[in-house]
């Protein structure tokens, strides 16, 4: 069998305090089908880049594709953040290794016997003590064939550990909603199973404060995570969107769903905040009532 | 009307006229909380006293490539001193702690104003990070904007291009520079609030 000579690893770009690299999941692409490339980071030890949303600080890699005609990329598929930085500033990001999958699409116009995907990363590489930006252009070549393409060996276990690590769609039968009670926003999870733990990772910036505790009050079949809005919060949203974390316990391990939940204004808290002051201060009033 | 209903008319009165004492310490809309620091000239400043002017609070950190956008352009020099020349006091607060990147002494401070041409009204040295926390500054740069009135009117990023890149400057919306043209003129603040963006500020560890 002959192969075309062509790189599926493209030789690992040096970024600040780290390397990436472009990564493929099959030996080829075939027209007419999708395919999944990666950017493929590794972190010296004390060094991180950060989420979709970076929180309090930092910025996400943006990437901008230079791809022939007949290919188009869609957006990063975003692997569970990890929460980073102190009790005052709280960040979204990875550390270490983390493959940032990138889905693709080959129409059925694409020609050639190759391709090569081209791709400029604009970077941010903080530690604990500064940041460095970084920018770096990366390539691949991959063989353009017709048969449906088969994966490439080497990167298998890259892809299938960065899949397992995405946030995944909650049961169909678990039941989220979110109150807004003025200072914070309180996701109520029916589950039916009782947790004891939760973190959520807020998809949009500036709705929750990221350094604020997200206290938990567990309940037979669920709980609910109350999350204080940002300092910069300002305008009333309709839905609540981002990741929950459930942290291993005894009987499971780590799992992590997508969230997208409607808010609602919470009449029952904006009555008890009312009734509050009323107690102290009316009372002589709704005697003369 | 019945006693039930005008009870109930009561509260939500009593709720309404209660909101703005329920808004936290700096956030726009609430009075900015006063502070005392030290300048990097040997001045002592009290923001209280710079009621009846416009203040701008600039959060600054010299290793940041966020800053260093800013000023390896002659941005932020631009900014102090058109909005110095038009009685706006500017106050650039350096929040890192001893030994952490940014931090500086007086002289090193007043050293680097010169080689930059910085005109700040005033460099507040705060390594305790006692102001930042009192304003919860969590980036550099990170910027306010408080009327003469001593509210609040602006919290968040320098302008809308969140990246490092000098390119991006001259095309950029400078909220402050917003802020303070709509206010001055007597209009509502468009954008009051936005995320800051840059290097987190870099407070001390005890301060967890």
């Amino acid at each position: 069998m002959l192969f075309c000579a062509a790189s599926l690893h493209a030789d690992p770009s040096q970024i600040p305090h780290g390397t990436l690299d472009l990564v493929a999941e099959n030996q080829w692409i075939a027209a007419g089908h999708g395919f999944s490339i990666g950017l493929f980071f590794q972190l010296e030890k004390g060094w991180h880049i950060y989420w979709i949303n970076p929180g309090d600080s930092g910025e996400p890699p943006r990437v901008t594709w230079q791809l022939p005609s007949g290919l188009t990329a869609s957006e990063i598929q975003w692997p569970t953040p990890r929460r980073l930085g102190s009790s005052s500033i709280v960040d979204y990001g990875y550390e270490g290794s983390v493959l940032l999958i990138v889905p693709m699409h080959a129409t059925s116009s694409l020609v050639g016997s190759s391709a090569r995907l081209a791709g400029e990363v604009k970077l941010l590489v903080c530690s604990d003590e500064m940041c460095l930006p970084g920018k770096t252009q990366l390539a691949l070549t991959l063989p353009v064939r017709s048969q449906t393409p088969a994966t490439d060996s080497r990167n298998a276990n890259l892809f299938a550990a960065a899949r397992k690590s995405m946030p995944r769609a909650a049961p169909a039968n678990w039941k989220f909603s979110v109150a807004d009670t003025n200072d914070s926003f309180v996701l109520t999870a029916r589950l039916g199973r009782r947790v004891t733990r939760a973190v959520f990772f807020p998809l949009v910036e500036s709705q929750i404060a990221n350094a604020a505790a997200q206290t938990l009050g567990s309940e037979n079949g669920g709980f609910r995570l109350t999350l204080r809005k940002s300092d910069q919060f300002s305008k009333p949203i309709e839905r609540l969107k981002g990741v929950l974390v459930l942290p291993a316990d005894g009987s499971h391990p780590e799992e992590s769903y997508t969230i997208d939940a409607p808010v609602g204004k919470s009449a029952e808290a904006s009555q008890r905040r009312a009734a509050r002051f009323i107690s102290r201060i009316n009372f002589p009033i709704t005697i003369v009532l | 009307m019945k006693r039930a209903t005008l009870f109930s008319t009561l509260i939500v009165i009593m709720a309404l006229c209660m909101a703005p004492a329920l808004l936290l310490a700096a956030k726009v809309g609430a009075v900015a909380p006063d502070f005392t620091g030290a300048a990097s000239n040997g001045q002592s400043i009290h923001l209280a006293d710079y009621r009846g002017k416009y203040v701008v609070l600039e959060w600054h950190n010299n290793g940041c490539p966020f800053v260093g956008k800013q000023y390896n352009s002659g941005n932020m020099q631009n900014l102090q001193k058109q909005w110095t020349a038009k009685g706006v006091v500017w106050l650039t607060i350096l929040s890192s702690a001893p030994g952490k990147q940014g931090y500086v002494s007086a002289n090193e401070e007043n050293a680097y104003l010169a080689k930059m041409q910085a005109t700040p009204t005033a460099a507040v040295l705060d390594p305790s990070g006692s102001i930042g926390h009192l304003y919860d500054a969590k980036t550099s740069p990170h910027m306010f904007v408080i009327n003469p009135q001593g509210v609040i009117i602006y919290d968040g990023a320098i302008d809308d291009k969140p990246t490092t890149d000098l390119a991006d400057v001259p095309g950029a919306k400078n909220y402050v520079s917003v802020a303070l043209e709509e206010a001055m003129a007597g209009k509502q603040v468009e954008t009051p609030t936005t995320r800051p963006y840059g290097c987190s500020v870099k407070y001390s560890d005890a301060s967890h």
